[in-house]
């Protein structure tokens, strides 16, 4: 018998071939946690019918904000922006004073459809400009000089998921290099990573009862090591691996997503929402704008992937009329320095702008628009608290007191 | 998790391991940690030797890295390339500048292989992972640097200076041309101190958080203005540079890039610094005790801050031996198939598409860091989709290639690797034949015993024999010998050293 020659199966087809000569799930079920099992067993139980999904799209590397959602009137945005600044007559007008960069035009349209709303300047006091600290604070909804071992989706995931889904779908979906911070979290959860993009190809080996028995926690072992984090991630991996292949292999959709990685992996989400997966938080990446140079036309482009993906998400959302279940938020570390740099970029600022997009929100602007009174060099001082975002999406959206994800009660905001 | 450190004070962890504690088990966890895999013939010799003069050998010089063609033929180009990419049509522009991505990452693949074949000799592993470790500290990415030349130039100047003083190293790469693009040293200039270096300067690469201002930031970022790199060559461009006075870490003066880093190595945290990323890399992703770092940083700074002798110090102190350091770390992807490499006797297969393929997946491409930090590593290497791609490598190495499969360049690398008399990519065959001859009980402890010894005698050595014995027949027995070691293979156990 031959084998592919490729570490990786090279075509779907392959990877089906592969796949289908896995062994039976059921082999190993004498090892496996009760709830593997019986979810195994059950299959794909019904959804509840009414339960929320948030989708978190991270915009990595710190959006420039002020070039997203432009204030174009505002003299002050030329004086700071004298070659960066975009011109009027090519931006995407919101009002009489804000307009959208050109590559948000499909975003631009959905804010005309109010299914789009736009928090503005949105930030933390004593901003920290690391993208690791900042982006650290953002995940884990701390202070800016507070440590926290959580992030507040695994936080959400303590208090709302008591465990598991009944249906033992994990609490999480990321699709990002890294399992995201946001999903750290107090007690163990099942929480599943995607690779990026549409074919999201995986194999099954050959013997996988003898592998589910080396997986199995030995008697009397400490759970809480390295070895039982290895178990627990191979178990839940095997067990969830076979349910979304079979999903996102047979998801027949009428939406043309953009052929991004971007945009492929939202289709993935859409499939696994159409599905009925249990599933409540997805958190999709979207990396590059740490637009230190030449900014223009890479930040355009970097928009256009994000609008036209999260515009044919929320348009194929609406064919299988899964729409009103489904509220999506972007976030990034921080905005971008106000003062243009000597290298046609922008270097790490504080506050910025976030889109919450969705059939069931309250469209258009929310919070103040940032005051542009500012010294060379100066940054902007942030009007919305993000964690005041977090309140209004876990309160109002998720249905869990914000207070015990967020240790403090901020005043909601409007958007839901 | 808290009591790593056992009971050993911080004066005692640094001392070398007492000649008692010295055996087999030790070299293995030596072995393993220092370099991939405790491979037959040099655990026998470290065994000898023990922890002392085995790590002064190891860290005696670094081996060399030949400049790989691809990279010499880029270098050669580069001029050409942009020369058409400056002053070309709009058409020839493009053109120009998809030809040198191309070729770059054609240079880049042929580099990565060198370097992965170069590792994976058992006696240059040590010195290997301690440049993969201070590359990791001192990181630079393709993605941003965009031209592999300048990434093989950057690995070199570590090599060069890996083995000297730390403030040495620092203040080469501070002229590495590809650091010089990566953090934006380039566009820096006295109107507009381009800051993102100094920052990353102190956070990253010397001292940490919590151990500068970010006035330190802004006056550093001063200091560095002018530092260039002109075709692949450092240059300084002194009417770039401020030569104004700055004020950092409380010192006043006219203050240049290099003496920015005479001040950095002044501070206590530079002691530290590189100890606690030693521990992170090599030990825990629990840190060590303020005090036991401290201990070893005040040391390493009346050393000179020498990077050869902390090496030494580190692996044969009692604390890297200690028991709670014994196999409970995950094995980094780069870890992973160089030790697979070395335990199964192959050689790298210079399929560049497939293999760095499985590393990408994996989450560790080598010269393509996810960012600044570098990877985070430890936990963050594993989740469902990475542990997929572990097994599916392991299935590949176990198995011939099917050479039909390959397209023409492939073959023709295949073709000239098997000329040199290179033919182990993957495992040899014979050998699972030879193996299936051997009941079932003793084949079982064989693969264990070879591959996963911390499981000999458990229950989990049972069941590999008793699903081996459910394969009688002699064909079936090899099939089902390459499954059990697959599965050893992927066993939690294995991910560990």
């Amino acid at each position: 018998m031959k084998n592919p020659a490729h570490l990786l199966p090279a075509t779907r087809r392959e990877f089906l071939k592969s796949g289908a000569k896995g062994v039976g799930l059921l082999a190993f079920s004498r090892f496996a946690p009760g709830f593997l099992v019986e979810s195994a067993y059950a299959q794909a139980p019904a959804p509840e019918k009414d339960r929320t999904i948030l989708v978190l799209v991270q915009l990595a590397g710190g959006n420039d904000g002020l070039n997203t959602v432009v204030p174009f009137a505002d003299p002050n945005y030329r004086r700071l922006r004298p070659t960066l600044g975009l011109p009027g007559d090519q931006l995407l007008k919101l009002n009489d004073s804000l307009a959208l960069n050109s590559g948000c035009a499909a975003l631009h349209q959905l804010f005309q459809d109010g299914k789009l709303g736009i928090v503005q300047n949105v930030g933390y006091p004593n901003p920290n400009r690391s993208h690791f600290r900042s982006t650290e604070i953002w995940e884990t909804a701390s202070g800016s000089n507070e440590f926290l071992p959580t992030g507040w989706l695994g936080r959400f995931f303590d208090n709302a998921c008591s465990g598991t889904p009944p249906s033992g779908d994990p609490c999480g979906v990321n699709i990002s290099n890294e399992v995201p911070q946001s999903f750290l979290s107090e007690l163990p959860h099942p929480t599943f990573s995607l690779a990026a993009g549409r074919n999201n190809r995986r194999q099954q080996g050959e013997n996988l009862a003898l592998l589910e028995q080396m997986v199995r926690t030995p008697a009397g072992q400490d759970d809480h090591d390295n070895a039982g984090y290895l178990r627990h991630t191979m178990m839940d991996a095997l067990v969830t691996e076979k349910k979304f292949q079979k999903v996102l292999a047979n998801y027949q959709t009428k939406t043309a997503y953009p052929g991004t990685p971007f945009g492929g992996s939202l289709r993935n989400v859409a499939a696994l929402i159409a599905a009925g997966t249990a599933t409540r938080v997805y958190y999709v990446s979207l990396g590059g704008f740490d637009t230190h140079n030449n900014q223009a036309g890479t930040h355009a482009n970097l928009l256009r992937q994000l609008a036209e993906g999260l515009a044919a998400f929320q348009s194929d959302l609406e064919a299988k009329k899964l729409d009103s279940q489904v509220l999506t938020m972007t976030f990034s570390e921080f905005g971008r320095r106000p003062s243009e740099n000597e290298s046609r970029g922008t270097d790490h600022g504080t506050a910025a702008p976030l889109f919450v997009l969705g059939s069931r929100l309250k469209p258009g602007l929310h919070g103040s628009a940032p005051s542009l009174e500012l010294e060379r060099n100066q940054d902007m001082a942030y009007t919305t608290d993000f964690r005041a975002v977090y309140s209004t999406v876990l309160d109002q959206w998720l249905g869990c007191k914000s207070s015990a994800i967020l240790g403090a009660n901020y005043q909601p905001l409007g958007f839901i | 998790m808290g009591q790593k450190t056992q009971e050993l004070t911080p004066a005692e962890a640094w001392q070398p391991l007492p000649a008692a504690e010295w055996n087999e088990a030790a070299a293995r966890h030596l072995l393993q940690r220092m370099g991939f895999s405790a491979a037959p013939a040099e655990l026998a010799r470290v065994l000898q030797d023990g922890p002392v003069r085995s790590a002064e050998r190891y860290f005696t010089a670094m081996p060399p890295l030949p400049k790989p063609r691809q990279i010499a033929d880029l270098e050669a180009d580069g001029p050409e390339l942009f020369r058409r990419i400056a002053n070309g049509s709009a058409e020839e522009k493009r053109i120009a500048a998809q030809e040198a991505r191309e070729q770059s990452r054609e240079a880049l693949f042929d580099l990565t292989i060198k370097w992965l074949q170069l590792a994976s000799r058992p006696e240059n592993s040590p010195a290997e992972k301690w440049l993969l470790f201070l590359s990791d500290v001192w990181v630079v990415g393709v993605e941003k640097v965009k031209n592999s030349a300048l990434i093989y130039q950057h690995q070199d100047i570590l090599r060069q200076a890996a083995l000297g003083r730390a403030d040495g190293l620092a203040r080469a790469v501070s002229r590495s041309p590809a650091m010089v693009v990566y953090l934006d040293l380039q566009q820096s200039n006295p109107k507009a101190p381009n800051e993102n270096f100094a920052r990353e300067l102190f956070e990253l690469f010397t001292l940490g958080e919590g151990n500068y201002t970010e006035n330190d930031i802004k006056q550093a970022a001063r200091a560095f203005t002018g530092y260039r790199q002109r075709q692949g060559e450092f240059a300084f461009a002194p009417r770039q540079h401020d030569n104004g006075s700055k004020t950092i870490f409380g010192q006043t003066g006219p203050f240049n890039g290099d003496d920015v880093i005479g001040l950095v190595f002044k501070q206590k945290a530079a002691g530290t610094f590189l100890p606690k990323e030693m521990v992170r890399f090599y030990l825990s992703e629990t840190p060590l005790p303020a005090a036991h770092t401290d201990a070893l940083g005040a040391w390493w700074a009346g050393e000179d801050y020498d990077l050869r002798k902390l090496a030494v110090k580190f692996f044969s102190s009692r604390l890297f031996f200690a028991p709670a350091y014994r196999a409970g770390f995950i094995k980094s992807p780069v870890q992973f198939y160089l030790g697979l490499v070395q335990d199964l006797q192959l050689s790298v297969v210079p399929l560049p598409r497939q293999l760095l393929g499985a590393l990408r997946s994996m989450g560790q491409m080598p010269f393509d860091p996810p960012n600044v930090r570098g990877w985070v590593g430890g936990r963050s290497w594993i989740n469902s989709a990475t542990l997929a791609v572990r097994r599916q490598l392991i299935s590949a190495l176990l198995a011939p290639i099917n050479e039909e499969a390959l397209n023409g360049d492939e073959q023709i690398e295949l073709a000239a690797a098997y000329a040199d008399g290179v033919t182990n990519f993957t495992l040899d065959q014979s050998q699972l034949a030879q193996w299936a001859r051997l009941p079932a009980a003793e084949r079982a402890h064989e693969l264990v015993r070879r591959y996963v010894p911390s499981l000999a005698g458990t229950v989990l050595e049972r069941e590999v024999a008793a699903f081996l014995e459910r394969s009688t027949q002699h064909s079936q027995a090899a099939a089902a010998t390459r499954d059990a070691l697959a599965t050893l293979l992927e066993s939690p156990d294995y991910q560990l050293c």
